[in-house]
């Protein structure tokens, strides 16, 4: 496993390489003149050129690419052309607050969608099962700022239980910096009540984020779960007087979760980047606002920054999934 | 002892956390008096010489110091740190003696040195509103007489110098200098403040909120109660809306229309609709393609629905002409076209194309759907003449590549102008000066006339003979027909009615001076 592992580690060299000659490719093949953007309306031709000196957009591409791959291994990931701020420190600022977004979505969405998932499954067409098939299709079919705003008319504005956004309140100061998690952050420092006033600025988005992982994982545990319930080697089990607990848990679980990992591990990743509109109306600080932004003003640097570091966590949550397979399935080899 | 079920102890539980998030928050802004704006623009870089936009504009504002601020509208500059000026006949040199309390926030003299460094660095990085005085001052144009006297020798007049200076901010020479480096202190400057204003950043968190507290001992006399202010990003409009409405925030600077109409009769809200400088125009190719016909461009001048334009604009008024309303030399009794299809069809029979029969493009930026309100507006006018139009989204970087040439420049461009500085120039040479052509606010148009009037009048030190060349200007800009002349769209706010002594500023998007805010 350990072998597999550092393989797996190494063929990330690759990987990223390939991943990063893709974007920088894609960056600047765009049409549009971010260039003359950035310059502003005032600027001359000249001052424009001398813009592009500045960023090196004035080289031929493999150069720019150089100096590009060689300020990614030494810690110059460059400059937004607009903000002139540097694209770690950005990432820095932005990263943490959607990865405890993710984080805590996807642990709930595991929570509750792999015994909603198994206990559908257990309860086939009996009421459990029904009330997991309508809410998870429910919970599929509503986009998430919609449920992001009925959330906070609900239990923001109405009921005045939960704040309306943000991730901290204003006028208090977080707990000081160690992970960029607040909920962590505030443990860390020994404040259980900046801890409860995270979690509750956490609440909202959270669950916006994690209803559609929810029923896709509730929906896959459910039909991998009927799959091996109808397996010879459970129904040995059933004739060998095993108790339905053990059967389940012991037997049936690990079996069904192979797939529902698969899917959990590719929902990491797609949320990573796919929580800019949960961001937008709960105004949480995250990274898909400054990728977007990015995006729209073709800002190459940025954009290449959130991609790069989206692509080498999607593949690391990958390859934590790949090693999960074996401790679940014995049968799996790491050859 | 308690015997709680479980429903009671989540219910309990909820109320905690609700109340950990809720309750101490309220209690700690009013015993601080710290005012809530909710904006959803960011304020990546602070530094006063690279820094654009209105969030940044509003830091600036009220963390550095200008030579002199701009108050009330029309804009009038008043002293700030210079108390007094004085100006030579011919406009070309100004002599500013400076307050000789002013400070910077570590207690430093604002000094004639500190003016000189400050405009030697905007022109040296050539960034941010350094545009606004190129070729007007030079890296000799700055020379302290003494201390506390500053003489600006300007290469040529330019009649809006003292408009464009509040945008131009003081720097402490002694703190930029230790944190120079190798980029002329532009890292140290990123996040750091060195001024002298009223207010200093307590917290920054990038994508989140700015908070400013109020410099203790600062040199600026009187003000306003408020202790801090919080510069809130909020993307959402409608969640600005909600947050003015529920008292998390004070002032909420990006309302549409809408939000708007749902805040009317709520109680505690102020609503503010003020005009601003801020034109909207849809610009014809005016040198390729079927719009260089001049008599084709009267023709869609005239068949132009402006009153749709209006009724789908919101809060907004049309414009007469090149100018926003109000400002400097503009003129309310200029003749500009309006939907009129009996001469619209007169110019379109004098034109090459007076069967209509050709198709037209118009791009304009995707996600501002008002902009493609207005493009259907064109459309439905067009049809009435037999010309189709064809409407494409484009992102910002795209349109701003296609004003390059006369070639790549669609038929119609559709641009917002924000007056930068309280004066006509500032519209008037962006907007239709040739050599701004290339660029997205003029791409295409090109007038000796209307450069000439421009540069006389940016010039001309003379008041009254400044408003008629900027009467002669208008005129000739509207024979020309080189724009749709669309809507001055209000600028729009909510405040609580506990915040008092706000005033509102018509250019750089109203960017807010806390130093005279007070909550009751």
């Amino acid at each position: 496993m350990l072998r597999f592992a550092v393989r797996r580690i190494v063929l990330l060299v690759p990987v990223i390489v390939g991943l990063s000659l893709l974007i920088f490719a894609i960056a600047r093949l765009l049409p549009g003149d971010p260039v003359t953007l950035a310059a502003g309306p005032n600027a001359t031709q000249a001052e424009i050129a001398d813009l592009a000196r500045e960023f090196g957009l004035d080289q031929p591409l493999p150069v720019q690419y150089w100096h590009y791959a060689t300020g990614l291994v030494t810690g110059d990931w460059g400059q937004s052309i607009f903000t002139r701020r540097p694209v770690l420190e950005d990432l820095k600022a932005y990263l943490p607050a959607t990865l405890e977004l993710v984080v805590v979505a996807m642990v709930l969405a595991i929570v509750i969608g792999i015994p909603a998932g198994l206990l559908a499954a257990v309860y086939r067409d009996r009421w459990p099962d029904y009330v997991s098939r309508v809410v998870s299709l429910g919970a599929i079919s509503m986009p998430r700022f919609f449920l992001g705003l009925l959330l906070q008319l609900g239990l923001a504005m109405w009921l005045g239980w939960l704040p309306l956004g943000g991730r901290f309140p204003l006028t208090e100061d977080p707990p000081p910096f160690v992970t960029g998690f607040l909920t962590i952050d505030s443990l860390w420092a020994g404040d259980p009540h900046a801890f409860g006033v995270a979690l509750a600025y956490l609440a909202l988005p959270a669950f916006a984020t994690c209803l559609s992982p929810l029923a896709t994982i509730t929906r896959m545990m459910r039909a991998t779960t009927l799959e091996v319930l109808q397996q010879d080697y459970v129904l040995t089990e059933r004739a060998l007087g095993l108790s339905q607990r053990l059967i389940i848990f012991k037997y049936v679980l690990k079996n069904a979760m192979s797939s529902t990992l698969t899917v959990i591990g590719l929902y990491f990743g797609w949320l990573l980047g796919g929580t800019v509109l949960v961001e937008t109306v709960f105004d949480w600080p995250g990274i898909g606002l400054y990728a977007t932004k990015a995006i729209v003003t073709q800002d190459f640097m940025p954009v290449m920054g959130v991609t790069l570091t989206i692509g080498v966590l999607f593949v690391a949550v990958n390859l934590v999934v790949d090693l999960l397979y074996g401790l679940l399935n014995p049968k799996v080899r790491y050859e | 002892m308690f015997n709680l079920t479980r429903r009671q102890s989540l219910t309990g539980a909820t109320a905690l956390v609700a109340s950990a998030a809720m309750g101490g928050r309220a209690a700690h802004a009013q015993a601080k008096r710290i005012l809530v704006i909710a904006s959803n623009q960011d304020i990546p870089n602070f530094d006063p010489h690279i820094a654009t936009g209105y969030s940044a504009s509003m830091l600036l504002r009220n963390t550095y110091d200008s030579l002199v601020r701009t108050e009330g509208t029309p804009p009038k500059p008043v002293p700030q740190l210079a108390a007094s000026w004085t100006a030579s006949a011919d406009g070309t040199e100004y002599v500013f003696k400076l307050d000789p309390a002013a400070r910077f926030h570590d207690g430093t003299p604002v000094t004639a040195e500190a003016v000189r460094y400050s405009f030697n660095r905007l022109l040296r990085l050539n960034k941010g509103n350094a545009w606004m005085v190129a070729g007007i001052v030079d890296e000799n144009s700055v020379q302290p007489v003494d201390a506390a006297t500053v003489k600006i020798r300007l290469v040529k007049p330019f009649a809006a110098f003292l408009q464009v200076l509040p945008w131009l901010w003081i720097v402490n020479p002694k703190a930029v200098d230790a944190n120079k480096g190798s980029d002329d202190g532009q890292t140290y400057l990123r996040s750091t403040i060195a001024g002298s204003g009223a207010w200093r950043v307590r917290r920054a968190e990038a994508g989140n909120l700015y908070e400013f507290e109020r410099v203790e001992g600062g040199w600026q006399q009187g003000g306003g109660n408020l202790t801090g202010a919080i510069w809130k990003i909020v993307r959402e409009t409608s969640t600005q809306r909600l947050m003015v409405g529920r008292g998390e925030a004070h002032i909420a600077v990006d309302l549409t229309s809408e939000d708007m109409d749902a805040l009317k009769g709520r109680p505690g809200v102020v609503s503010i609709i003020e005009p601003e400088y801020r034109t909207f125009s849809i610009k014809m190719n005016t040198r390729h393609g079927p719009l260089a016909d001049i008599n084709l461009r009267r023709a869609v001048s005239w068949a132009f629905n402006y009153q749709a334009m209006l009724d789908a604009a919101g809060y907004a008024q049309l414009m007469t002409g090149p100018l926003p309303d109000g400002i400097l030399g503009f003129d309310p009794t200029l003749a500009v076209p309006r939907m009129n299809l009996d001469k619209a069809k007169e110019f379109l029979a004098k034109s090459d194309y007076a069967k209509g029969g050709i198709k037209l493009v118009m791009n304009y930026v995707s996600g501002l759907d008002q902009q493609r309100r207005w493009g259907l507006v064109l459309l439905d006018s067009l049809r009435k003449l037999g010309i189709e139009l064809d409407i494409k989204p484009m992102i910002w970087p795209d349109m701003v590549a296609s004003a390059r040439s006369p070639e790549t420049c669609p038929d119609f461009f559709p641009v917002y102008q924000t007056a930068n500085y309280g004066d006509p120039d500032n519209i008037a040479f962006a907007a239709y000066h040739s050599s701004r052509n290339g660029g997205w606010q003029n791409p295409v148009y090109s007038s000796p006339k209307v450069d000439d009037l421009i540069i006389r009048a940016r010039s001309e030190t003379d008041e009254a003979k400044r408003k008629e060349l900027y009467v002669a200007f208008q005129k000739a800009v509207v024979e020309d027909a080189p724009d749709i002349f669309g809507v001055l769209e209000k600028r729009k706010l909510a405040m609580r009615s506990d915040v008092q002594n706000f005033h509102f500023t018509p250019v750089a998007s109203n960017a807010i001076e806390l130093f005279p805010l007070s909550l009751k």
